[in-house]
């Protein structure tokens, strides 16, 4: 197959594959400071998405005029609407979910692992009893929707949106992590909660803070992602997988072990629908066995908490 | 005061819920339910039976063990179509394919503990299922492989016809008897113990000799194993095997029976979770909608307060009652 053929897939590989380094770096800020894995980010994500439809659409609980109203503000509006209001709409979720999961702080971390997974089925069977069990699409504005064609090849505009809003998220959090005060707290407690706490820094507030805005990056992947994947109920599994699988494979602890591991599963699953569309999501799993297989630790992993 | 060194043969609690179950069918229609689920719950308490095995013997949480089942499931109906329509044979095959496929995990993952080792079974039980719902001309994909007969069952000069649920649920909780069996054998032998020890302190078992990797793998062979006749027996009772007992969702559910239950601390309590799981599905689900929402947040409940399950509340209950019946205690030695 020529380069050219190929250069679609790798396109479309690279769209797949900053979402999920944005998902996954919610999910390892989260396992950093907390050291707990959370698998209740992939349901986290699907509410983004539904919120997203809900504002989207005009689907929401108002009385009937104010909803007229919001249904004749262009859809280019509601939809940035959707892009700021449904990670602020998420956060509570977390903010709960984080209030029950202090309870396991200092237990085997597989306390943690089931408490979220109890999380992610109650949350997916909130989802099914709301909005049902049918697959929605979210609109997406024609202003950013459509086609366009370079080199002779048709191109999806939308992809290419999405993987600059990814993109542009990812700049946040790198700036948050690596240049504020909080994101030094937050590296800092991560390596040594001990001694941040000696330090006076009050880490079950930085905790809270760190868990929201691992809870509003898995939101706002969901609302970029809802018009690439569909949205179902099921959609959680779906992107909480790809999500461990890259903090596994990339190394835990690291910013551009996620960034990376992320390019480089949506890369392998991109390249790999080239050849076998069918098969191309098992790529990114022989991915994680060849990787695994030589470094235990991931391509960047240092010793971690997940080592007990 | 130590524990016996050696564990009965056969206990109280063993030959109770034997009878217990032996009753079912007796009564089940008169409080308002159905034979069939009598023969969903005895296949799953026998599968969590098989999962504890990993999770609360071995300390080793698989959360990909739905691989295992669906693994036995295809291969007792791809054995009946391809191989031979002799029940034996079948379930043997189920059997074998659930140990390979065991194997080919163990391979991977047995150098790993903790939340790696769910992690890594995560990816494994989602390769299964992947695979199970893609492979259309083996598997039959997400339509599921259909039209697998429910086999008579020859003992001998004997032959027992299955087609009815109760029959099958006889035949079915033969096995589950001899299964349960087997694994109390099992948990309490030597080698049962050097894998509790491998529970307690990987590192110092490894110390005092043993080869730690060896005993995981085994152990996770055997739990694939049984877990792949459950899905067998599970098969032959939609007399259909479909991708669902794959997914993760599933996967996680037996843990969910597993632990609220209490498969932590007690042999018996994944039997009591998965009675509670099936049950919990019919009698919420007939009266609302999303009866996972209350199973799920009392799971959350159980994990954050009580992660000893059932079996765990009734044990601590036990002990109160013991404590105010005689307030002087005697001092008990901890074996640790």
């Amino acid at each position: 197959m020529s380069f050219m053929n190929l250069l679609p897939h790798l396109l479309n590989g690279l769209t797949l594959g900053l979402l999920f380094s944005l998902i996954a770096l919610g999910f390892m800020l989260i396992l950093g400071l907390m050291e707990q894995i959370n698998l209740a980010h992939g349901s986290l994500f699907a509410l983004g998405a539904y919120f997203a439809y809900a504002l989207c659409a005009a689907r929401l609980p108002l009385p009937p005029d104010w909803l007229a109203v919001w249904a004749g503000v262009p859809l280019i509006w509601r939809f940035a609407a959707a892009v700021v209001l449904a990670p602020v709409l998420v956060a509570p979720f977390g903010l709960i979910l984080e209030r029950l999961m202090r309870r396991t702080y200092g237990r085997d971390p597989l306390y943690g692992l089931l408490l979220t997974f109890g999380v992610a089925m109650v949350i997916e069977e909130l989802i099914r009893v709301v909005w049902g069990t049918p697959d929605y699409m979210l609109p997406v504005p024609r202003e950013i929707s459509g086609g366009f064609i370079m080199l002779d090849l048709i191109w999806s505009a939308y992809r290419f949106w999405a993987a600059g809003m990814a993109v542009a998220a990812m700049a946040v959090v790198w700036v948050i992590v690596e240049r504020t005060r909080f994101g030094a707290m937050v590296k800092a407690g991560a390596h040594d909660s001990e001694i941040v706490q000696a330090l006076g820094i009050d880490l079950t507030k930085l905790r809270v803070w760190v868990f929201v805005l691992g809870t509003m990056m898995a939101a706002f992947a969901g609302v970029i992602m809802a018009p690439l994947w569909g949205i179902r109920p099921h959609m959680g599994v779906d992107a909480v997988v790809p999500a461990f699988l890259i903090i596994v494979l990339g190394g835990v602890g690291s910013f551009w072990g996620a960034a990376i591991g992320g390019l480089l599963v949506g890369m392998v699953v991109g390249l790999s629908a080239a050849y076998a569309s069918e098969w191309s999501m098992l790529s990114m799993y022989l991915l994680l066995l060849l990787v695994v297989t030589f470094r235990a630790r991931g391509l960047f992993g240092k010793k971690s908490v997940l080592e007990v | 005061m130590a524990p016996p060194r050696t564990a009965p043969t056969i206990t109280w609690a063993m030959i109770v819920v034997w009878l217990v179950f032996a009753s079912v069918p007796l009564w089940i229609e008169k409080v308002g339910l159905y034979q069939y689920l009598g023969v969903e719950i005895l296949i799953f308490a026998m599968y969590a039976l098989a999962y504890n095995l990993v999770l609360g013997h071995a300390g080793l949480p698989s959360f990909g063990h739905g691989a295992f089942v669906g693994v036995g499931a295809y291969a007792v109906g791809l054995a009946q179509f391809n191989v031979a329509a002799n029940l034996w044979i079948c379930l043997a095959v189920a059997v074998g394919a659930a140990a390979v496929a065991g194997a080919l995990v163990a391979l991977f993952i047995s150098h790993r503990r903790g939340i790696y080792y769910a992690l890594m079974t995560i990816a494994f039980g989602q390769i299964f299922w992947f695979v199970a719902i893609k492979a259309h001309s083996l598997t039959g994909g997400e339509d599921g492989l259909l039209k697998i007969a429910r086999l008579p069952a020859t003992f001998g000069m004997t032959t027992f016809d299955l087609t009815s649920n109760v029959a099958l649920y006889y035949f079915v909780l033969v096995v589950f008897a001899a299964v349960s069996f087997l694994l109390w054998r099992i948990v309490h032998s030597p080698f049962g113990r050097v894998v509790k020890a491998i529970k307690q302190n990987e590192t110092r078992a490894r110390f005092v000799g043993y080869d730690v990797w060896r005993f995981k793998a085994a152990i996770l062979v055997l739990s694939a194993c049984l877990s792949g006749l459950a899905g067998a027996l599970f098969s032959m009772a939609q007399t259909s095997a479909f991708p669902d007992v794959m997914s993760l969702h599933y996967s996680g559910y037996v843990v969910m029976m597993t632990l609220v239950g209490g498969g932590l601390v007690s042999f018996w309590g994944p039997v009591i979770g998965a009675a509670a799981f099936f049950l919990a599905r019919d009698i919420i689900g007939a009266v609302t909608t999303g009866w996972m929402l209350w199973f799920g947040m009392s799971f959350v409940v159980l994990v954050l307060f009580k992660p000893e399950g059932i079996a765990g509340i009734y044990q601590s209950l036990a002990q109160r009652r013991a404590k105010t019946a005689a307030p002087v205690v005697a001092p008990t030695s901890q074996v640790r």
